[in-house]
């Protein structure tokens, strides 16, 4: 029995405490989202800037292997040490050009991140698939009992705390991923991905197209952005009570997006013809007169992907490989 | 054997039979090298098709992950609303409207994923997911691409009599908008379920198949994605002209 049981006995308060926590789950990721990293935010996590501390300095394949590696160890060992490895690689942020920003940026996308994926899957998360995680039901904590149409919403009628532990151990390896992937876009030019992707033998016309993605997505944000900004100046909002605003925001938002789309592929003719006046695939390969080579930055960072799998087989020899059951999910 | 929680299982009670999985990527990988000797592969593509490409799987790849996750958390979930699928179906079509090329469709489905992987996911189940989402979704735009000669959602199509009222070909031109965007949108809600709840779920995971949810998701998935292929159509019309092709 919980001590704060007698709130949701009483079907008032189990109401709207129900309502509550429905919206803290949905909204606080999307509060943070909009109100503090907003469309600005993005564009500082999406895109390259020059900088000359030692993440810039490795070769782009090194941070590729990086990530996939960090990727591959959240994803097959038990969740703290996904955890660690997401607290381990947030720091790294904090080196980069402009880094304390970054660095807030991206523990404000991690926390919405922890508390949207856990509140995504714990209130669903049925007793079967719990009983994988933590064999002994007697054991179960109800934590709050929903009013009994939430199960329309595909609710489970109770939530255990068990189920909001487990909600957590699957975030964390949402989260590692994110981080270390975010690293090698944040810290490697456009050309020198184009590079790596050259020397990985991948055809010509896939890299173009790539590389033409990857620049894009920062400036998406960065349309959409103005976008916005333009339909708040032309006086959508205006004299209209504060509150509002935030339902005004998202409606310009969605207007943006035809005009964005259609502004992003009437600039393609110019990307395309500079392309082409270049003299892109006029021949069948392509040369460089940079050369990626691998410096001791490089074969450090090896070393450390190789403790990670090292750690990876240990942990999995030790017990401490998958535990969170991927059923049904 | 399993092996990190995987159990590759094959012949699950209910689960498709890995035969038709294989088949089915075996014939297409066989059109795909068709259609790519008939209409000249990744060669016939310009570069300002592939720029069209790149923007659109990132524009796919932010709509999916950043914007309808957002919208997506507004909405109650169920299989009959899904807003980051429906963008990504839109954008897709778009493309396909733009370049109209046989391959348009696998290729940006392959940059969405990429793109999806460097951003967000990590490159973790590929290139499965890779495969399988250009030879499900892509091919089917790029089938149809083939099936109207390049003229996808009625775009470049005249009609023959030459003095029919130009109203009377743009409500045509509107229609097989309509109807090509409906067929290649219900197509769209047959993959998933079948290939993910069929195969691919039980084969990494384990979990056993439940038919009567297959057939449910893809009742559910029909109307929506039918709607929004229609939507999608008529919107690829209309961008294509506004982009000035």
């Amino acid at each position: 029995m919980v001590p704060w049981s007698f709130l949701y006995e009483d079907p008032l308060t189990q109401n709207i405490i129900s309502w509550f926590l429905f919206f803290y789950g949905v909204a606080l990721p999307i509060v943070i989202i909009i109100g503090v990293i907003g469309l600005k935010g993005f564009i500082e996590i999406t895109r390259f800037e020059k900088g000359d501390t030692f993440l810039y300095k490795l070769n782009p394949v090194t941070k590729l292997v990086f990530g996939v590696i960090v990727m591959v160890v959240a994803s097959t060992t038990i969740w703290w040490i996904g955890a660690i490895l997401t607290l381990a690689i947030l720091p790294l942020y904090l080196t980069l050009n402009n880094g304390v920003k970054k660095f807030l940026y991206v523990v404000l996308l991690v926390f919405s991140t922890i508390v949207g994926t856990a509140w995504a899957a714990a209130p669903y998360t049925p007793p079967s698939v719990l009983q994988l995680v933590f064999p002994d039901t007697s054991a179960y904590q109800t934590v709050w009992v929903w009013p009994s149409y939430f199960s329309f919403m595909g609710y489970e009628p109770t939530l255990t705390l068990q189920a909001l532990i487990y909600g957590l151990q699957i975030s964390f390896r949402v989260t590692a991923t994110l981080v270390s992937a975010l690293l090698l876009i944040l810290t490697t030019t456009t050309s020198d991905i184009f590079r790596m992707f050259t020397k990985m033998k991948i055809p010509l016309p896939l890299t173009f197209s790539i590389m033409v993605g990857v620049r894009t997505v920062p400036k998406i944000f960065e349309i959409l952005d103005t976008s916005v900004k333009m339909q708040l100046l032309r006086g959508l909002s205006y004299n209209k009570p504060r509150v509002f605003r935030v339902g005004y925001y998202f409606y310009a938002g969605l207007m943006a997006i035809v005009p964005a789309i259609v502004y992003l592929f009437r600039g393609a003719k110019t990307l395309a013809i500079s392309a082409d006046t270049r003299g892109f695939r006029a021949y069948p390969s392509r040369t460089s007169l940079v050369n990626l080579g691998f410096s001791r930055l490089d074969y450090i960072m090896f070393g450390i992907v190789l403790a990670l799998i090292i750690l990876d087989v240990l942990a999995n020899m030790y017990g401490f490989g998958r535990t969170i059951p991927y059923e049904g999910l | 054997m399993t092996f990190n929680g995987i159990d590759g299982a094959v012949n699950e009670p209910g689960q498709l039979p890995w035969e038709i999985v294989v088949g089915y990527f075996a014939v297409a990988v066989v059109i795909v090298f068709i259609m790519g000797r008939k209409y000249g592969g990744l060669k016939a593509l310009t570069t300002l098709d592939l720029v069209y490409i790149g923007i659109g799987g990132a524009f796919a790849m932010v709509w999916e992950f950043y914007i309808g996750s957002f919208i997506g958390r507004f909405l109650p979930s169920t299989p009959f609303v899904s807003v980051g699928f429906w963008g990504r179906l839109v954008i897709v079509f778009i493309v396909a409207g733009l370049v109209r090329k046989a391959g348009v469709g696998m290729l940006t489905l392959l940059i969405y994923d990429i793109l999806g992987d460097l951003f967000h996911y990590g490159f973790g189940g590929e290139p499965v997911f890779m495969i399988y989402e250009a030879l499900t979704y892509g091919l089917f735009v790029d089938l149809m691409i083939v099936f109207t000669q390049g003229k996808i959602f009625g775009i470049g199509y005249t009609p023959k009599e030459v003095d029919s009222p130009s109203s009377i070909s743009t409500s045509r031109v509107n229609l097989l908008a309509v109807i090509e965007g409906a067929v290649v949108g219900a197509l769209w809600a047959f993959p998933d379920p079948l290939f993910y709840d069929g195969f691919f779920g039980p084969f990494l995971y384990a979990y056993p198949v439940n038919w009567a949810k297959i057939l449910f998701h893809i009742e559910a998935f029909l109307p929506g994605d039918i709607i929004m292929g229609i939507v999608g159509g008529i919107l690829a019309y209309y961008i294509a002209r506004a982009v000035g092709q």
